[in-house]
């Protein structure tokens, strides 16, 4: 815009925000006074200084309600020991389902069994995992996951139409942290909306006892402007800010991490005043010791983390764009 | 007597009687549609889904905080979800509901602390996810009405609104002198300038109301605000020619009367502009653009002083400065709203209404010109006038540009 504005575009200028009678003005105080069970007292400036984005912890968070199917998504299944041949059954279920990604804010979501990310689905290598699913949404919709299985079982070419069922069916391998995500074209269309999950090998040797928690990075674009209005892991904005993960500092903390964030080239995991052991897909002894970790769409790894102090620790995306957007929460660390 | 007056109820009655009729029949068949629901339109196809953009109308800068205005432009209900500061979900608290009706407005109270002079954007996300953001040039702080902006906004609605037209005024014991054919130029000048003024006013109300949400919107609004100050005038200027018994032609100090009337309201929209914009940052009021707005204003002055020298009778001091007064006040009165409040369709309703006023009395110079002035609308006096105060306008209007 040039300095020099004209008379006539410095007036149209004013045009949004030209002014009013104090009728106007008394009628819209009124309905405030009448209509709001939500207006707020104003002028508590101490009140106001809390509420500084440092302090987006416990209440001050605004995300959505506590919710059991979110809380399930953090904690994986028990790993089990190794026994070849053995059956793992699993079920998912394409529907379609409004979510809350944000506090009050809906999205209509593609999800396995209701939840985005859908379930974790975990196995021992040499597992015959068996995966029974039924499209009960609106799009024909597929699983493909990530790992090593016969070309007729990749989710790719038996696309399940909506009312239809597939099963899969495939050994489990190789271990480490994997992921499963829909197949179906428009592919961006599918996993933005939600259709994707973890999916954890267990080794033949059992890693050694943790705390184990399943981070899954996404993102929602609530307005289909292809960029995201939102971020987090496991689903709504800022869950884990408002409730703390609670963690022990006697006991190694395992992290099956995955960028499952659609639109953003990458996505990155950084934990505060601590460093832990980051093992790229977690198929492998081999580590970084750092704190911070990039990962690229469908990249994913296991994080260890032994913890040396006790109090809040934050973790969020060290892209400051996505940690202000949702995708930063805190552990608690107890004795 | 009596059976007239009889007469003249039963057809009143009977009158009444029948004019309820359609209205009773449009009640039922509203109705009868409003009961079918969606099943009339869904003959064609489903309803496509609400736009769910907020209208931000004001973004405000305290210290520590930020308040944005928003209202719901459509008519289903519109439920505020997230805020966003630069991109990044903020905390707020609500001065209104959270839900709007249709037209509704509510209030968004940051805490944020805002860097002075950089560009920020604030968005606002309903709670089916849709985002609208909107950008600040600059942030900087809203002044608060305290007794010092109160006399800040005043003393710049004096400045580009009552001392220009009172120096313009200076010019009636030169006009005084002049020739009739030179006094009729400068008539025909009064009339130019008005006319300008109109186009601009008009252009302004409709600029104006075409960024209104749809349902307030609507150039009927503008031929609402231009006719109501039309017909006002023209009963004015009719009451004003009775009472001279001068045979439906205003002259005189009446004429510069509604000169001052019609300039008076196109200056409450210009202090309206000026207060608003530069209340909310968005203009620079520096000395050199409060100078070019005195220089525009000056050419006002005249146009009200000629009507007084043609008239040929003696003005009162008093009256001169009851003139400038009429002509230019309403600019402080408009810095005041601007500065403080906000309403955009009171704002097409006064540019609207600046046009229509400023027309009418375009129309009472032309009569004047033509009955009175030596070679009535046709001399080149009269045609050179009127294009020197359209060009004296565009020009000093070149100042604030």
């Amino acid at each position: 815009m040039t300095k020099k504005l004209s008379r006539k575009h410095f007036l149209a200028g004013a045009a949004p925000i030209v002014v009013a009678a104090p009728i106007a003005r008394l009628g819209w105080q009124q309905n405030a006074e009448a209509a709001a069970p939500s207006a707020t007292h104003l002028g508590h400036d101490d009140h106001h200084a809390k509420m500084g984005h440092a302090a987006m912890v416990g209440e001050m968070a605004p995300s959505i309600d506590r919710s059991v199917a979110i809380d399930k998504l953090l904690v994986p299944p028990k790993a089990l020991p190794h026994q070849p041949g053995r059956v793992r059954a699993h079920e998912l279920v394409a529907v379609d389902k409004v979510i809350e990604v944000a506090k009050g804010v809906t999205f209509p979501a593609w999800t396995y069994n209701g939840t985005a990310p859908g379930p974790v689905i975990r196995a021992t290598e040499d597992d015959v995992l068996r995966v029974k699913f039924t499209n009960r949404g609106s799009h024909p919709h597929t699983i493909h996951f990530h790992g090593i299985h016969p070309s007729s079982m990749d989710g790719v070419f038996e696309i399940v139409e909506p009312g239809g069922s597939f099963a899969y069916e495939f050994n489990a391998r190789p271990y480490g942290m994997h992921l499963y995500h829909c197949h179906a074209t428009p592919l961006k269309k599918h996993i933005h909306k939600g259709l994707y999950g973890a999916f954890i090998v267990d080794p033949k040797q059992p890693r050694k006892p943790a705390q184990e928690l399943v981070m899954v990075m996404n993102g929602f674009d609530t307005d289909g402007d292809g960029e995201n209005n939102f971020y987090a892991v496991n689903g709504p904005a800022f869950y884990y800010a408002r409730y703390p993960i609670v963690v022990q500092r006697s006991q190694t903390v395992r992290i099956y991490l995955a960028n499952l964030t659609e639109f953003d080239p990458i996505n990155s995991f950084h934990l505060h005043g601590e460093f832990f052991r980051y093992y790229p897909t977690g198929s492998s002894d081999q580590f970084e010791y750092t704190d911070t970790v990039m990962l690229c769409q469908g990249q994913r790894g296991i994080i260890e983390i032994d913890f040396h102090n006790k109090g809040l620790f934050m973790f969020h995306a060290h892209q400051s764009e996505f940690a202000e957007l949702g995708w930063m929460g805190y552990f608690n660390v107890v004795d | 007597m009596e059976s007239g007056s009889i007469a003249a109820t039963g057809f009143l009655g009977r009158f009444r009687l029948w004019s309820l009729i359609p209205l009773a029949l449009l009640a039922a068949v509203v109705l009868a549609f409003a009961a079918g629901g969606d099943s009339l339109t869904g003959l064609v196809r489903d309803n496509p889904p609400a736009a769910d953009q907020f209208d931000i109308r004001r973004v405000e800068f305290h210290p520590g905080k930020i308040e944005i205005r928003v209202t719901n432009p459509q008519p289903d209900d519109l439920t505020i979800g997230t805020v966003t500061v630069d991109d990044a979900i903020v905390s707020y608290e609500l001065d209104g509901p959270a839900t709007l009706g249709r037209l509704r407005s509510s209030t968004i109270v940051v805490p944020f602390e805002w860097v002075k002079d950089e560009p920020i954007s604030v968005g606002v996300t309903s709670s089916t996810g849709i985002q609208t953001t909107t950008d600040i040039t600059a942030a900087v702080e809203t002044p608060t009405a305290s007794a010092r902006s109160f006399l800040g906004y005043g003393l710049i609605g004096l400045m580009v609104g009552v001392i220009p037209i009172a120096l313009g005024l200076l010019w009636l014991p030169s006009l005084r002198r002049a020739a009739p054919q030179w006094l009729a130029a400068f008539m025909a000048l009064t009339g130019g300038l008005l006319a300008f003024l109109a186009l601009e006013a008009l252009g302004e109300a409709l600029d104006l109301q075409a960024a209104l949400p749809g349902a307030l919107g609507g150039p009927g609004l503008v031929l609402l605000g231009a006719s109501i100050s039309y017909l006002t005038l023209t009963f004015i200027s009719h009451r004003f020619s009775a009472a001279e018994g001068s045979g439906g032609v205003v002259s005189g100090v009446a004429l510069a009367t509604l000169v001052a009337i019609g300039i008076g309201l196109h200056n409450f929209g210009e202090g309206l502009a000026i207060g608003s914009s530069f209340a909310l940052g968005e203009l620079a009021l520096g000395a050199f653009l409060i100078v070019g707005f005195m220089v525009h204003n000056v050419t006002e002055g005249l146009g009200i002083a000629t009507p007084i020298a043609e008239g040929g009778r003696v003005a009162s001091l008093a009256r001169l400065a009851t003139l400038a007064i009429v002509a230019g006040a309403p600019a402080i009165l408009g810095a005041w709203l601007g500065g403080f409040l906000t309403s955009d369709v009171l704002g097409v309703v006064f540019f609207a209404a600046a046009a229509g006023a400023a027309l009418e009395v375009v129309v009472e110079v032309g009569r004047y010109v033509a009955r009175r002035a030596p070679g009535g609308l046709t001399s080149g006096y009269v045609m050179g006038g009127f294009l020197t105060g359209v060009t004296v306008m565009y020009a000093t209007g070149l100042l604030v540009g």
